[in-house]
């Protein structure tokens, strides 16, 4: 069975626009969580969000995208593809052949654009530039056009696993021969959608998220695009690779459409089931990017479901205090982050982490310092239980 | 190989239960509407607060599980989800200048609402995903189900996939041109020669594995192509053929005169014996309308007979074994499927 490689990361967020600069926010435990600047709402001001400070304006002008219905998720994946193509030299011959796939994954996708959606959907006398805009592929059928991509193209939902599915979804696909070249991730935009949909629930905060903190208030939505391009080992040809795929398991909590069951069946299914695809025991894991939103819930099952599977846990730290909860875009983002750890060997300090919750007495890696790493996890829990555990090798 | 082992429809046909395709359910006011059941295997509670994805989802689930227990995962294609509550959410926040909200329309909302909710009420905690791209989610289905089969034959999926009609979808397609702005009967869906088609929605469900024992079709091959190229997709097309030699054509022509030209290739050779059959003026157009063909291909697999009102042409070569559906959304998203006997 051929090995899968991660040749190539692009990422944009709350805290850098590309893989470097997220690195040394990361290393210099920088928040990117701040006021909302990007469009008018009753929350701005009131509530922070991981917002990436760079207008739609500039990107359609960067890339010159200027025809209509082109929305922030596809100018946002476009920087990241860019980033993810160009670090693993994936030619544009190659991109146009049928063994290179795309898999992307989005909840919001084009209904960041609430008003806009509003007025369509409410039978308006004439539609906005975005009618075709609003759907979960929207930005997979954008990035296909863009870069002539002649293989699977797929759009993936998992709510907020979403992008840890596409990772998975990619290796299933090469690992079948399906595809010789897989470019997997997600993007999500902040949306009046979700800081409201987000707010109904009352998991929002209205301070910094303090992920696996006693007194956590809840979560801060973010934005951010990442995709890393797969491949399999025969196909390198000498090429750099910074890890290998060796784990991937998703399964569901079948608990309640909007919380996790207090024992994490579905967290720890989706752990224990990629160590066993990786052929990993528990000890051999070396840090855990856990899914760490920073709710009352999330936080208190994740410890449990990780005291289950690992005993004495692992270092583990929470990247949303840095970036916010980007949704769809985090499962696939927090593995470009574990990449990063595996690559430079070194662990990124966790922020705004005072008290440990006591049901485990669990205290995330609180300092920026260099790690004999080998293993790492990422966990990716959502919305309808949907529960996905990714695990990256240095092989 | 995708073995199926058992099927089950709901859609704008008498598809449900006692199947009945000879009898024509007319289009009203162009919306070809799912005739919904009475959800018998849904508790009144929980159907309740369903919107009406996750209820057909649900109710074209529920008669596969209640026969096959709890299957290895999950696998949907949906394009749109629960999108009545996804507008009714952002009606509420738009009308109460994002004020205090109820919760229940966002969770409601979400693509992946439909998979979780078949997962929660089968007390399911293996494999649960949701595709959801556009005219093609169903297709992505289906080739998640062939790679999980290929390392698990002896696994059981539930596959499946679901659209519906909100007023506000409906709303967004016509004003992208998409719906007829004339009149036009189901009968007459192909020939008026104008652009646009029928609003359609439905669910369709399917049991498969890697397994031939006590199947009654499989799926041989599916394959998707993005393109606007109709001599591309007609090259694509014929190979595909030539690797899968089918003996009925299902087309997935809507009506729509811009598309015409995806479809103008199928004209079956007068010496050759394939047939030609087409389905959207049984349950509309969406963009997993493909998931009915396939429903439609298993039931004639049986051996049921193929209602006149679907042939273009007239039949030559009836007890099919081998069925292509050649499907495209928008002329942008194309696909095509094989079945065949097991």
């Amino acid at each position: 069975m051929s090995r899968i490689l991660v040749t190539g990361i692009g990422l944009v967020s709350a805290i850098g626009n590309n893989a470097a600069e997220n690195r040394k926010s990361l290393a210099e435990g920088h928040c990117g969580i701040s006021q909302l600047e990007g469009f008018p709402s009753r929350f701005a001001g009131i509530m922070p969000f991981g917002e990436i400070k760079i207008r739609n304006q500039q990107l359609i002008e960067k890339f010159g995208q200027h025809q209509a219905g082109v929305t922030r998720p596809c100018l946002l994946a476009l920087m990241a593809m860019e980033e993810a193509i160009a670090d693993a030299s994936v030619t544009n011959a190659e991109l146009s052949d049928f063994s290179t796939a795309l898999i992307n994954a989005t909840t919001v996708g084009g209904m960041c654009l609430t008003d806009e959606l509003f007025h369509d959907a409410n039978a308006a006398d004439e539609g906005s530039p975005y009618l075709s805009s609003y759907d979960c592929a929207d930005t997979a059928i954008f990035l296909q056009k863009h870069y002539r991509i002649g293989g699977i193209i797929n759009s993936i939902n998992t709510a907020c696993s979403s992008s840890a599915n596409s990772i998975a979804f990619g290796a299933a696909l090469i690992k079948s021969g399906r595809a010789k070249r897989v470019i997997a991730g997600g993007v999500d935009c902040l949306a009046k959608f979700t800081i409201n949909g987000f707010n109904s629930l009352h998991i929002l905060s209205n301070e910094l998220c303090r992920p696996f903190d006693i007194s956590r208030k809840g979560l801060n939505l973010g934005e951010a695009a990442a995709y890393l391009v797969l491949e399999p080992e025969e196909e390198l040809r000498g090429k750099k690779y910074y890890a290998e795929l060796t784990g991937y398991a998703n399964s569901n909590d079948a608990y309640h459409p909007s919380s996790l069951s207090d024992n994490g069946v579905g967290p720890y299914k989706s752990m224990m089931d990629a160590l066993e695809k990786a052929e990993l025991l528990p000890a051999q894991i070396d840090y855990i990017n856990a899914h760490g939103t920073g709710t009352e819930n999330n936080d208190a099952v994740e410890s449990i479901a990780m005291q289950r599977v690992f005993g004495t846990v692992p270092a583990f730290s929470s990247t949303k205090a840095n970036t916010g909860h980007t949704l769809g875009a985090a499962g696939s983002l927090e593995a470009a982050y574990c990449i990063l750890n595996l690559s430079n060997q070194e662990l990124y300090p966790a922020l705004q982490f005072e008290t440990a919750i006591p049901e485990t007495g669990y205290i995330p890696n609180l300092k920026f310092k260099p790690a004999e790493i080998k293993h790492v996890m990422s966990n990716s829990f959502g919305f309808g239980g949907n529960c996905t555990s990714l695990i990256f090798s240095l092989t | 190989m995708l073995f199926i082992h058992d099927t089950s429809c709901i859609s704008p046909q008498l598809s449900f239960g006692d199947v009945d395709l000879q009898l024509l359910q007319p289009v009203v006011n162009r919306r070809l509407m799912a005739k919904e059941p009475d959800y018998k295997g849904i508790p009144p509670g929980i159907l309740r607060r369903m919107g009406k994805a996750v209820r057909m989802g649900v109710g074209a689930a529920v008669p596969l599980l209640q026969r096959a227990g709890i299957p290895e995962g999950i696998i949907l294609g949906t394009a749109i989800g629960g999108m009545e509550d996804c507008i009714k959410f952002l009606n509420q926040i738009i009308e109460y200048d994002e004020g205090m909200l109820t919760p229940g329309n966002f969770v409601q909302s979400t693509t992946n609402a439909v998979a979780a909710q078949i997962g929660l009420m089968n007390k399911n905690t293996g494999y649960n995903i949701t595709h959801v791209h556009r005219g093609l989610a169903f297709e992505m289905a289906l080739l998640d189900t062939f790679m999980k089969a290929e390392e698990q034959p002896d696994a059981l999926w539930l596959t499946g996939a679901v659209d519906e009609i909100s007023s506000y979808n409906y709303n967004i397609e016509r004003l992208g041109g998409w719906y007829k702005e004339e009149i036009v009967s189901n009968e007459d869906l192909y020939n008026s020669g104008t652009k646009g088609t029928l609003a359609g929605e439905g669910a369709a469900m399917f049991l498969l594995s890697g397994i031939k024992q006590n199947a009654f079709a499989k799926i041989v091959a599916v394959e998707t192509i993005h393109t606007d190229d109709a001599g591309f997709v007609a090259e694509r097309w014929n190979r595909f053929l030539e690797n899968n030699p089918s003996d009925l054509i299902i087309s997935g022509d809507n009506g729509d005169s811009r598309l015409n030209q995806y479809y103008a290739h199928l004209i079956p050779d007068p010496n050759n014996g394939t047939d030609l059959v087409r389905f959207k003026h049984l349950c509309g157009e969406y963009p997993t309308a493909s998931s009915f063909a396939t429903w439609l291909a298993c039931y004639i697999l049986q051996g049921q007979p193929v209602p006149g009102s679907l042939y273009q042409f007239p039949a030559k070569n009836p007890g099919y074994k081998s069925i292509s559906i050649i499907n495209n959304y928008k002329g942008q998203q194309h696909s095509f499927i094989n079945l065949s006997c097991p």
